[in-house]
């Protein structure tokens, strides 16, 4: 690694200083573990690494039920895991949390982290983006709320501006007969990293059908949400056919990576699988339409 | 190259010292403390080699800078034995074919020692899962499973 100096702010406005001083040879620190990686291969040389690990106002989570969940961005997946807000309230979260990556990774990576720098190969954003989360952001000229969605510009590019800091998630509340799932897919077991994920959030029955979220992750470069499949949902009532023509649709939406860990075409078969055995396993219980 | 003061517990030792900016957890417990139990294995934070107890939770030390565990209580393998006994996973490794070479052991060691915190009575699976961040090359992992497994019996008190 290149040599650079170690700044320890203790507050967020002292963080903000330091970043919007420093500009393009700083980087923030949480947990470190994409950061100091990405380091070591010089693929990011700052000379100011600013830690935020003593900056109290990026730190905890609490459930409110007007807002919905709030989510400090130095959150590590651990704590998101553990939270008993988290697991009574949005137990997916919960779930995708508690087995991304291993456990040393997740007590130390934080949702922060993960977030912002934008790794298209890691389980959160999906499943964030289904839940319609938000990500509020903290600059010199105060606090800014935008939807995940916009934040995740493309694969490793956020919409974070020089000097501005994540401060938290927020994430709705879920109307209480809502369900929630969360799949992906590892080509081995020794694998830490998706090349495919689905996040499927049943929201509530409809006249015509139902009302979902349906959001692709690792295959694509930003999470993609399957609009025309959650249409196709909400129009019919479930079965196996629809839940087949469901999976036909995301299939061809799919704009996926095509890169060493998987091909387009391989990312676009899994996808097919996910989605479709995902529907099922949603919407039919015992073999019947739930 | 700027030094930073950093007060850290080691193996339960208070230690006040200086460490260069970029020094890396590992590099520091290794070289400055000379607690070579902990392992350099592919130094990408894939191995698992390089676990210790921040904080009493597992984490990979190539992952971290030596300034990230100010404040902070580190434990390493050689602070498992305790009065000159061997840690009861430790006993288990040995009985069970949990080591051939024993490279990986440290690590594998320190991220049972965080699946007993929070599972004393873990299944099989919950054992596997949570050694999903340390791979061994010599010992198929069955003996690593055995010995965690037959160490929770140990320390349950059975």
């Amino acid at each position: 690694m290149r040599d650079f100096e170690i700044l320890r702010p203790t507050s967020l406005r002292e963080a903000i200083e330091l970043l919007s001083k420093h500009g393009d040879d700083a980087c923030a620190y949480a947990g470190g573990t994409a950061l100091l990686l990405a380091m070591r291969q010089r693929l990011l040389s700052p000379s100011h690494v600013v830690s935020l690990e003593r900056v109290p106002e990026i730190r905890g989570i609490g459930y409110h039920s007007s807002e919905g969940l709030s989510i400090g961005a130095l959150s590590r997946h651990a704590d998101i895991a553990r939270s008993p807000d988290v697991i009574a309230n949005y137990p997916v979260l919960a779930k995708m949390a508690g087995g991304l990556a291993n456990p040393q990774v997740r007590n130390q990576g934080t949702i922060g982290g993960n977030l912002c720098y934008a790794d298209p190969a890691t389980d959160p954003p999906g499943c964030l983006v289904a839940l319609d989360a938000k990500v509020e952001l903290a600059s010199a000229s105060g606090l800014r709320t935008i939807p995940l969605e916009a934040f995740l510009v493309d694969y490793f590019e956020t919409a974070i501006q020089p000097g501005e800091i994540l401060v938290r998630l927020i994430i709705p509340p879920l109307p209480r007969e809502s369900r929630a799932f969360y799949a992906r897919h590892l080509r081995t077991a020794a694998e830490h990293r998706p090349v495919a994920n689905i996040s499927f959030v049943v929201r509530a029955a409809t006249a015509t059908g139902i009302e979902t979220r349906l959001v692709i992750g690792a295959a694509t470069p930003t999470p993609q949400r399957m609009s025309r499949v959650e249409e196709f949902l909400g129009s019919r009532p479930m079965s196996p056919e629809t839940a087949l023509a469901g999976a036909d649709m995301a299939a061809e939406d799919l704009r996926p990576i095509s890169d060493s860990r998987g091909d387009g075409d391989f990312r676009r078969s899994i996808v097919h699988a996910l989605v479709r055995r995902t529907i099922v396993e949603a919407t039919f219980v015992d073999g019947r339409a739930a | 190259m700027s030094r930073t003061r950093i007060h850290v517990t080691v193996n339960g030792e208070a230690l006040d010292t200086e460490v260069p900016a970029k020094r890396l957890l590992s590099d520091f417990i290794r070289d400055d403390l000379n607690l070579t139990g902990t392992k350099r294995g592919c130094e990408t934070g894939i191995c698992g080699a390089c676990s210790v107890l921040v904080d009493g939770e597992v984490r990979k030390s190539c992952l971290s800078l030596a300034v990230q565990a100010d404040g902070h209580e580190i434990t390493t393998v050689e602070g498992l034995a305790q009065h000159n006994e061997l840690h009861p996973l430790q006993e288990s490794f040995m009985v069970h074919g949990g080591l051939q070479c024993g490279y990986c052991t440290p690590g594998f060691l320190m991220a049972a020692v965080e699946i007993l915190r929070h599972t004393p009575k873990p299944t099989e699976e919950e054992v596997r899962k949570g050694l999903n961040g340390n791979l061994c090359r010599c010992t198929g992992y069955q003996g690593i499973v055995d010995a965690i497994l037959d160490a929770a019996e140990k320390i349950d008190g059975h």
